[in-house]
């Protein structure tokens, strides 16, 4: 008799039949099943699908490329579901902040519901965890690199996603800010018990050795 | 290809089918070739104005000095322009009057009186000369607004300053690669907005009305003359000029597209700028080589067009409002004999005009406003071209055909004389100017945006409200503006489509023009500036950058 109950349910599956483009096949019959805290890491050269990959699991798919398969968030089937009830994050190269809201603004807008004191009290607590307090009411645009992919994370973690899409998140980084990111990432994904599938072309980045795909 | 086939076969059947309404010996075919004339003559200039005013700009920078100016140049209705122009140049003008008291010590040595107005065709003279003037300093502002559009795109001032820094380790001068990397990527963007002036130099009524030739007309004049008559024969004339208008607008519009498209084939652009057969080095790579002759006289032309475009502009809103005010003046006197208020209590009291004109401009601005966000959120990026492609079609018909088409529909609605039927045919009017402004800023917002707040669990109505919309805050402030000022400037829908029951400010400045009293016209002038000039500034301040708290030091 096998004893299940140690082994945790997973937090994202995935199983991909196809993705086409129109330009081709970019992949075929790929799957992914990660328990909380796991990060998986998607290498390959440019227009292998890595990126083709995260936007199936977002549900971001440019027009033209058709994904054949199933994804599933917490046991609940998600691909037929639009992006904002999947629970997935996002993090991109850019950090993308919204330029005309403040940096509290812009995480505030990651908790859209509850009475305003618990809405700025969480969005306060996540600026001091990634230690940028003081620059709550700055621009953005003010903000140095690593403050910006900083503000960026908290406030995809504010919006208590499941998954964590990163799709070279550190690349516009310089070498020890990059060590910095990816610990405060891999940290947030395993303190909070999310799954993480990250695509990048820095072998540096990998997290865990055994949980690598290589694409292309 | 298959629309502007279809295009050129329908306007060459409407051209037909109406060549033998027209009178065979009659002025209209010298009334087209004057139309045409001015036309290309005042497009070609105003390109050439726009594209000096440019080669002085840097890339990529928001609007400082000199561009920050063009929403009022933009706000200046032609017709007012004309008006303006017309008071200043005419033979009893402001200029004549100074002129002939400077030259006034002379008298004994000249050979004509100076205390009679010259007789010299300065306004309406048989060439269009006036009217090219008025359309070349009308449609420069329109065409720099556009290629502004353009120019401060990230995307494209980034790849062009890296292509101008190449260019320079070529030896090229700043100003010559501006010539040969900028402006030849440039002037296609500018295809469509070129297509329109060109169009609407064509077609124009108001402007060739008031100081475009008389004897004939430009063709669109005579054609709206000949629908005003109460002859049906006369009226009938005039509905096959201007399906003739028409065709050889769609004509003319078909067969540029064509030649583009042909020089395009055989490398024209390649041959003009771009690639190293076509730039070879000027120098070794890496030795700079300073302004060549021909760049340094380039550096005082964009002051001298953009300080001569600014004077004319300034002198034609002197003219307005210094007239506006004048009693009684007699030639040559420098100085009115009396100050007015006359005109101003005159329009004061023609409050329906007033206010027909405000209700009118906010209603059609605002719904044209509405429905091209609609557009633009609804349809996928990929079909923006589409919708730009088919807001340029409306903008190059002809103003009377415009008119006619609203009119014709309005009329098969039961709209015609209704105040619904006048706010909707105001609004298709606006609705194309408001798509081709918004078009760019919409393309400049990252498509990414939408993704991360979706990421965020923020529904597309969210992302709208608090991301997109407050982020394009100033384009649609602009584009409100600009809709409200198109509004203002309309006097062809109005009058067709509101059955002679309602007046506008421009509808009465029309009728003035043809003998009115000077300073009642340069009142209703000055207003059709004013209002356009209000809504402007006031997209200025809802536009204006947003303040940020400076971080707090540690």
């Amino acid at each position: 008799m096998t004893d299940t109950s140690s082994v945790p349910p997973p937090v994202l599956q995935l199983q991909l039949r196809q993705l086409r483009a129109p330009s081709g096949l970019l992949l075929q019959d790929f799957a992914l099943s990660l328990p909380a805290g796991a990060i998986h890491t998607v290498m390959g050269p440019s227009g292998s699908g890595k990126s083709s990959l995260l936007a199936a699991l977002c549900g971001i798919l440019e027009p033209g490329i058709v994904f054949a398969g199933q994804v599933w968030v917490d046991g609940m089937r998600v691909d037929a579901w639009p992006t904002q009830r999947r629970r997935v994050g996002l993090l991109l190269q850019d950090d993308l902040l919204f330029a005309h809201m403040t940096v509290r603004e812009n995480l505030l807008f990651a908790v859209p519901s509850g009475p305003h004191a618990s809405r700025a009290q969480a969005v306060l607590q996540a600026l001091a965890e990634v230690e940028l307090l003081p620059w709550a009411d700055a621009d953005p645009a003010t903000l140095s690199g690593g403050q910006r992919a900083r503000a960026a994370l908290a406030r995809a973690l504010l919006a208590q996603p499941r998954v964590l899409l990163l799709d070279e998140p550190f690349s516009k980084l310089d070498a020890p800010l990059r060590q910095r990111m990816r610990a405060l990432v891999w940290g947030a994904v395993r303190r909070r018990g999310l799954a993480a599938v990250l695509v990048t072309h820095d072998a540096a980045d990998v997290a865990d050795a055994q949980r690598l795909s290589t694409l292309g | 290809m298959y629309a502007g086939a279809g295009v050129l076969l329908w306007a060459a059947l409407t051209g037909y089918l109406a060549w033998p309404a027209l009178p065979a010996d009659g002025p209209w075919l010298r009334a087209l070739a004057l139309a045409l004339a001015s036309g290309a003559v005042a497009t070609g200039l105003a390109l050439a104005a726009c594209a000096a005013l440019l080669s002085a700009m840097p890339l990529g920078m928001p609007a400082r000095g000199w561009p920050r100016l063009l929403p009022a140049f933009l706000a200046l209705p032609h017709m007012a322009f004309a008006l303006g122009v017309l008071l200043l140049i005419s033979p009893s003008g402001m200029l004549v009057r100074f002129l002939f008291a400077l030259l006034a010590p002379l008298q004994a040595l000249l050979p004509w009186p100076l205390d009679a107005p010259p007789d010299w065709q300065s306004t309406q003279d048989p060439w269009g000369l006036g009217l090219v003037l008025v359309l070349v300093c009308k449609e420069t502002p329109f065409l720099l607004w556009c290629a502004l559009a353009q120019w401060q795109r990230p995307d494209l001032a980034q790849r062009w300053r890296r292509e101008m820094a190449l260019a320079r380790t070529w030896g090229y001068s700043e100003r010559r690669a501006w010539w040969r990397v900028v402006w030849p990527q440039l002037v296609p963007r500018l295809g469509g907005p070129l297509l329109a002036v060109a169009m609407y130099s064509v077609s124009v009524i108001d402007v060739a009305w008031i100081i475009g030739p008389g004897a004939p007309p430009t063709l669109a004049v005579l054609a709206w003359q000949w629908l005003q008559d109460t002859n049906p024969a006369r009226r009938a004339q005039g509905l096959a000029a201007m399906a003739v208008l028409a065709a050889c607008t769609a004509v003319l519009a078909v067969l540029a597209c064509a030649a583009y498209q042909g020089w395009l084939r055989m490398g024209g652009r390649r041959h003009w700028s771009g690639g190293p057969a076509a730039m070879p080095p000027l120098a070794p790579q890496g030795r700079y080589v300073p302004h060549s002759p021909y760049s340094r006289a380039l550096t005082w032309r964009p002051r001298l067009a953009y300080r001569t475009l600014a004077a004319v502009y300034l002198a034609v809103a002197a003219a307005l409002a210094f007239s506006s005010v004048a009693g009684a003046w007699p030639f040559p006197a420098v100085w009115p004999q009396q100050w007015t208020l006359q005109a101003w209590q005159l329009v004061a009291g023609s409050s329906a005009a007033l206010g027909t004109t405000l209700w009118l401009a906010f209603a059609s601005a605002l719904s044209a406003l509405a429905l091209a966000v609609a557009l633009l959120e609804a349809l996928p990026r990929r079909f923006h071209t589409a919708l730009m492609g088919l807001a340029l079609c409306a903008l190059l018909v002809p103003a009377l055909v415009w008119a006619w088409l609203l009119q014709t529909g309005a009329l098969a609605l039961g709209l015609e004389g209704s105040v619904t039927g006048l706010w909707l045919a105001h609004t298709l009017t606006v609705w194309p100017y408001l798509v081709l402004s918004l078009q760019a800023p919409y393309a400049g917002v990252d498509g990414r945006l939408a993704a991360v707040a979706a990421s965020l669990g923020r529904s597309r109505w969210a992302f709208l409200w608090q991301v997109q919309l407050p982020l394009l805050r100033g384009a649609l402030a602009s584009a409100g503006a600009i809709g409200f000022a198109v509004s203002v400037a309309q006097f062809l829908p109005t009058l067709f489509v509101g059955g002679g029951r309602f007046s506008t400010v421009s509808t009465e400045a029309l009728a003035l023009s043809s003998g009115g009293q000077r300073s009642l016209v340069a009142a209703y002038a000055l207003l059709q500036w004013v209002l356009p000039a209000c809504a402007f500034a006031l997209a200025w301040w809802l536009g204006r950058a947003r303040r940020f708290a400076l971080p707090a030091l540690h």
